[in-house]
C-alpha cells in the first residue's frame, strides 16, 4: 500500500516513539503518535474516496441505462393498472357468471315444480279419475306449459351462452400476469446488475431489448399502447380502408 | 355455408378454445377440431383438408401471424379463409395481418354477435 520512501518513514518514527517512550518524553511520544495516525488515516480518506468515485461512476453510468428509468417510469406503474385490470376482469365474469345463474335458477325451479303439478294431474287422467271439467283445465295448462317451456329453455340456453363467454377472462388475464411475470423477472435482473456494477468498477449497460416484434396483447384501460385501436369498430374501420 | 365445413381451432389457452368451440357449436358447425399453437396446427392443416381455420395470434412455439402466412405460403391451403380471434390491437399489427392476407380481424374479448358477423361476412365473399 505505501511505496518504499513511506516505509521508511513510517519505521523511523516507529524507532523513534520507541526510544521517546523509553525517556519517558511525553511531548514527542504525543507529537509521534499523532503523525502516525494522521498517516495512517490519510491513507484511509485516499481509500474512501477512491471508493465514492467508483460508486458514483457505475451510478452514473446506470443511470444512463435507460432500461431501469423505463422500469421504474413505465412499466411498473404499467403493471399495476394490468394487475388492476385482471381483478377487474375477473371481478366482471364472476360477476356475470353468477347473474346469470341467479336468473336461472328461479326459472328452472319454476318449470320443475310445473311440471310435478303436470305430473301429478296427468297421472290421474291415466287412471281415468280425472273430470271432465278438471281434463279441460289441464289441456289449458299443459298448452300453457309448452309455451312457457319454449320460452324458458330458449332463456337458459341464452345465459348458458353467456356464462361460457365470460370465461373469456381466463384467457385475457393469463396473458397480462405472463406479461407482469415478465416484468418481475426483468426487474430482478436489473437489480442483480446493480448489485454487479456496485461491486466492481466496469459497467456494462444492458443491452436495449428490441423493441419490433413484441406483442402488446390484451388491451388494459388506463395503459396507453401507442398505435392501439380501441374497438372492433376501429378494427373493421382500419380493414376496410385497406379493401377488405 | 356449409355447416359441416371442418374447422381448425388454435389457442394456447384451452379455455378459449373452449368458448370459440362452444361459440361455433351455437352457430350451428359440428366439424370441430382444435390446436394449441400454430406447430401443432400446421400438420394438422397440411394433412387434414380443414375449410377454415380460426386462430389466435401470439402464442408458443409458431404464432398465428407465421400459421397465416404458413397457410398462404403453401397451394394446398392457400384459398383457406383464415379468422384472427386475438388480443393484440396495434394497428400495425392489423395492417401486417391484412397484408399477410387474414380474411377476418377479431380483438378479444369479443361477443358471439361479432364472430358470427365476421364469418358470415368471410363466407358471403367467398361464396359470391
Amino acid at each position: 500500500m505505501q511505496d518504499e520512501s513511506a516505509k521508511q518513514e513510517l519505521l523511523e518514527k516507529a524507532h523513534q516513539l520507541i526510544k521517546s517512550i523509553e525517556n519517558d518524553d511525553d511531548a514527542e511520544t504525543s507529537e509521534l503518535l499523532t503523525s502516525m495516525t494522521a498517516y495512517r488515516e490519510k491513507g484511509l480518506f485516499e481509500e474512501v474516496g477512491h471508493l465514492t468515485r467508483q460508486l458514483h461512476d457505475s451510478l452514473s453510468s446506470f443511470a444512463l441505462d435507460d432500461q431501469l428509468t423505463d422500469l421504474t417510469d413505465k412499466e411498473i406503474p404499467d403493471a399495476k393498472e394490468r394487475l388492476n385490470y385482471v381483478i377487474e376482469m375477473t371481478n366482471e365474469a364472476a360477476n356475470t357468471t353468477l347473474n346469470a345463474i341467479d336468473e336461472v335458477l328461479p326459472v328452472t325451479a319454476e318449470m320443475t315444480k310445473k311440471s310435478d303439478e303436470l305430473s301429478a294431474k296427468w297421472q290421474k287422467f291415466m287412471s281415468r279419475e280425472l273430470s271432465l271439467t278438471e281434463f279441460k283445465n289441464m289441456s289449458v295448462e299443459i298448452t300453457e306449459f309448452l309455451d312457457a317451456s319454449c320460452k324458458n329453455t330458449a332463456f337458459v340456453h341464452k345465459k348458458a351462452n353467456e356464462i361460457v363467454l365470460a370465461q373469456g377472462f381466463q384467457d385475457l388475464t393469463g396473458q397480462i400476469i405472463t406479461k407482469v411475470i415478465a416484468l418481475v423477472q426483468n426487474v430482478e435482473e436489473s437489480l442483480v446488475d446493480l448489485v454487479r456494477i456496485a461491486g466492481s468498477p466496469e459497467s456494462t449497460g444492458a443491452e436495449k431489448k428490441q423493441e419490433k416484434g413484441i406483442l402488446e396483447g390484451p388491451a388494459v384501460p388506463g395503459v396507453v399502447v401507442e398505435g392501439a385501436v380501441n374497438s372492433q369498430d376501429e378494427v373493421d374501420d382500419l380493414l376496410s380502408s385497406l379493401g377488405f | 355455408m356449409d355447416k359441416n365445413m371442418k374447422i381448425l381451432v388454435v389457442d394456447d389457452f384451452s379455455t378459449m378454445r373452449r368458448i370459440v368451440k362452444n361459440l361455433l357449436r351455437e352457430l350451428g358447425f359440428t366439424n370441430l377440431d382444435e390446436a394449441d399453437d400454430g406447430q401443432t396446427a400446421w400438420p394438422k392443416l397440411k394433412a387434414g383438408n380443414y375449410d377454415f381455420l380460426v386462430t389466435d395470434w401470439n402464442m408458443p412455439g409458431m404464432t398465428g401471424i407465421d400459421l397465416l402466412k404458413e397457410v398462404r405460403a403453401n397451394p394446398a391451403t392457400a384459398k383457406m379463409p383464415v379468422l384472427l380471434v386475438t388480443a393484440e390491437s396495434k394497428r400495425e399489427q392489423i395492417i401486417e395481418a391484412a397484408q399477410a392476407g387474414v380474411n377476418g380481424y377479431i380483438i378479444k374479448p369479443f361477443t358471439a354477435a361479432t364472430l358470427k358477423e365476421k364469418i358470415d361476412k368471410i363466407f358471403a365473399r367467398s361464396a359470391g
